[in-house]
């Protein structure tokens, strides 16, 4: 690989794990919202969270872009904040990730919680354990496997990307230039050695990930059934 | 009921309302904080839902609950504890253990958090008989094994009031024995006040002082337990119990030499019943008499194999259906006869008549031995 190759691909790792720490901050608390959500707006903003799994990346893209662009308010205040345009910038493609990917996140959260459901919460409750005791001590060690299911999908999901990034990031080398769209650059030009080696390599971690996130759930665990249903929930609506 | 100012320091005191659209709650009531009070109701008559209340989880409720003059909820004062603010204990019916932690590990989680620290965590093992079982993970366990960790858990959070939900339903004879007798025993050990709720009567009449009843969401009946169940034989509603004589007496003999434990009833009269190892370190006995195990002769039976005999007067003649139940008034004690019309009508039977009780020795029953 060559240096510019390196440099795709070091930003693609920064913007997946930048993305995957923020989307575990802001998915774990919205995956418990909706477990323990009864109203009938449930389903709005399952809709909503699950929509990117439909959406055509390019759509979401557009509307990002006109969103970060600085004629429009989001755009406005970002430039405002940080004096910096957001559209093609290293934050637009980690926004835009953070959307993209939020499903394959909030979805095997939000099963995990609801399959925990409140017995145990409330046994320690009764123990003297207030609510973030509570999620640290029970919730957290008894969906660790789906944590890690989550992270890790919400991980190669944003390295897998490509419409989203091509419509706000464009491809600023060492910004916004990651290894799918280097990739598409290498065959734009015809290097096709050069396509076939970032495409393999692509493949393989993906591979290597996956087979390590089954590894995971496998049958033998104890709360099999919950990681289970978690990784066929994801699956099935991957494929979708 | 009592309920002066001085005592809401040793009372649990509820009014409450829980509206639910298939089912309503209102109770107000106030509850002694001493020794075992039975909750006593069939299936859906808010047993569960009283419990959830004391406890907290019960979201959906209006009105009062003070313990020991603390006030747990107040909606009016929107005063409402959390579970985890209130000093009760809930052992539940499955017994909720946290399975990543072993059984040392669950105990230890209600010790962390626990404020005052009085309990050694080393009694409460001994007294729940889980030491050998420490290292072990829940899933491992019998059901009889993972109660005990339950209650273990539960009482070394050190609440105020510990509240029992159906702990024993899902359990084994043996293990429902060994269950009561260690509640009995924490009971008197750690003076910890207790509210179990059952729909086994047979369990509630072994270690209640007290029992309350309740039927679609109110309590219908509240007192010492052997009187409340003696008031529940006359509910005439095809029967809530199996009619019987509840019976807390002391033993005056051991063993009589023919394997049979000697009861004092009064004293004249004795009760006889057979004779288990585990009576040797009591001295009173609980132990009930079902109405259909008792006849009555006009004569004093001296020629049968039935030991126990005893001479009474008819107090009261209730008909039920095709059957008659009798109160037979013998020394202090009332006793429960349940006889057919036909016999009634054979033998004549009036109120004031002098007769004879009879019962086998195995019809006195006791659930724990």
């Amino acid at each position: 690989m060559m240096n510019s190759d390196w440099q795709a691909l070091i930003t693609t790792l920064e913007m997946a794990a930048l993305t995957t720490i923020i989307l575990l901050i802001i998915g774990t608390p919205l995956a418990w919202y909706l477990a323990k959500m009864t109203s009938r707006f449930k389903v709005v903003i399952e809709a909503v969270v699950a929509l990117p799994l439909v959406l055509p990346p390019t759509v979401l893209g557009f509307y990002l872009l006109i969103a970060f662009s600085p004629e429009h308010l989001p755009g406005q205040l970002w430039q405002q904040a940080t004096g910096q345009q957001l559209a093609f910038s290293f934050s637009a493609i980690v926004i835009g990730s953070v959307l993209y990917s939020l499903p394959f996140v909030v979805q095997p959260l939000q099963k995990a919680f609801e399959q925990l459901g409140d017995s145990l919460l409330e046994a320690a409750a009764l123990l003297g354990a207030g609510p973030i005791d509570r999620f640290f001590t029970i919730v957290l060690p008894l969906t660790k496997a789906s944590f890690i299911t989550a992270a890790s999908l919400g991980f190669a999901h944003t390295v897998g990307e490509f419409g989203v990034i091509l419509m706000i990031g464009g491809n600023i080398p060492g910004e916004t230039r990651v290894l799918s769209i280097a990739l598409f650059d290498h065959v734009e030009a015809f290097d096709y050695a050069r396509a076939h080696l970032l495409s393999i390599s692509l493949l393989m971690s993906s591979m290597v990930l996956l087979a390590a996130i089954y590894w995971l759930n496998l049958p033998k665990r104890k709360n099999r059934n919950a990681l289970v249903n978690n990784a066929n929930v994801t699956e099935g609506k991957t494929n979708a | 009921m009592p309920n002066s100012p001085t005592d809401v320091f040793s009372q649990l005191i509820i009014k409450i309302a829980v509206n639910y659209p298939q089912f309503d709650l209102a109770i107000d009531h106030a509850i002694p904080l001493q020794g075992i009070t039975g909750v006593f109701g069939h299936s859906a008559s808010g047993k569960s839902t009283l419990l959830r209340a004391i406890a907290g989880l019960e979201k959906n409720l209006s009105g009062e609950i003070s313990l020991a003059n603390k006030s747990l909820t107040n909606t009016k004062q929107g005063v409402y504890l959390k579970p985890e603010q209130r000093q009760v204990g809930l052992v539940f019916q499955n017994s909720r253990l946290f399975d990543h932690l072993t059984v040392l590990g669950n105990l230890e989680y209600a010790v962390k958090r626990c404020k005052q620290s009085k309990l050694s965590l080393n009694n409460v093992i001994e007294l729940t008989e889980l030491t050998t079982l420490l290292a072990h993970k829940p899933d491992e366990l019998s059901g009889g094994q993972q109660q005990r960790v339950a209650l273990a858990r539960a009482i070394l959070a050190e609440p105020k009031l510990l509240l029992l939900d159906e702990p024993l339903s899902a359990l084994d004879q043996h293990s429902k024995t060994q269950l009561l007798n260690m509640m009995l025993n924490i009971q008197k050990q750690l003076n910890l006040p207790m509210l179990y709720v059952s729909h086994s009567l047979d369990e509630l009449q072994q270690v209640c002082d007290n029992l309350l009843v309740m039927a679609k969401g109110k309590v219908v009946n509240f007192g010492n337990i052997h009187q409340v169940i003696h008031q529940l034989n006359n509910d005439d509603d095809d029967a809530i119990i199996h009619q019987q004589t509840s019976l807390s007496l002391p033993i005056k003999e051991f063993d009589n030499g023919h394997g049979l434990t000697a009861l004092a009833l009064n004293a004249q009269q004795d009760i006889f019943l057979s004779c288990e190892p585990s009576f040797a370190q009591q001295s009173q006995l609980r132990c009930f008499i079902l109405a259909s195990d008792i006849s009555i002769t006009l004569t004093e039976p001296m020629n049968s194999s039935i030991v126990n005999h005893l001479f009474g007067t008819i107090k009261e003649i209730t008909q039920q259906k095709n059957k008659v139940l009798l109160i037979v008034h013998c020394g202090s004690q009332d006793f429960f006869v349940s006889i057919s019309a036909f016999s009634q009508q054979k033998l004549s039977l009036t109120l004031n008549q002098q007769v004879y009780l009879q019962f086998k020795a195995s019809a006195v029953r006791t659930f724990i031995h």
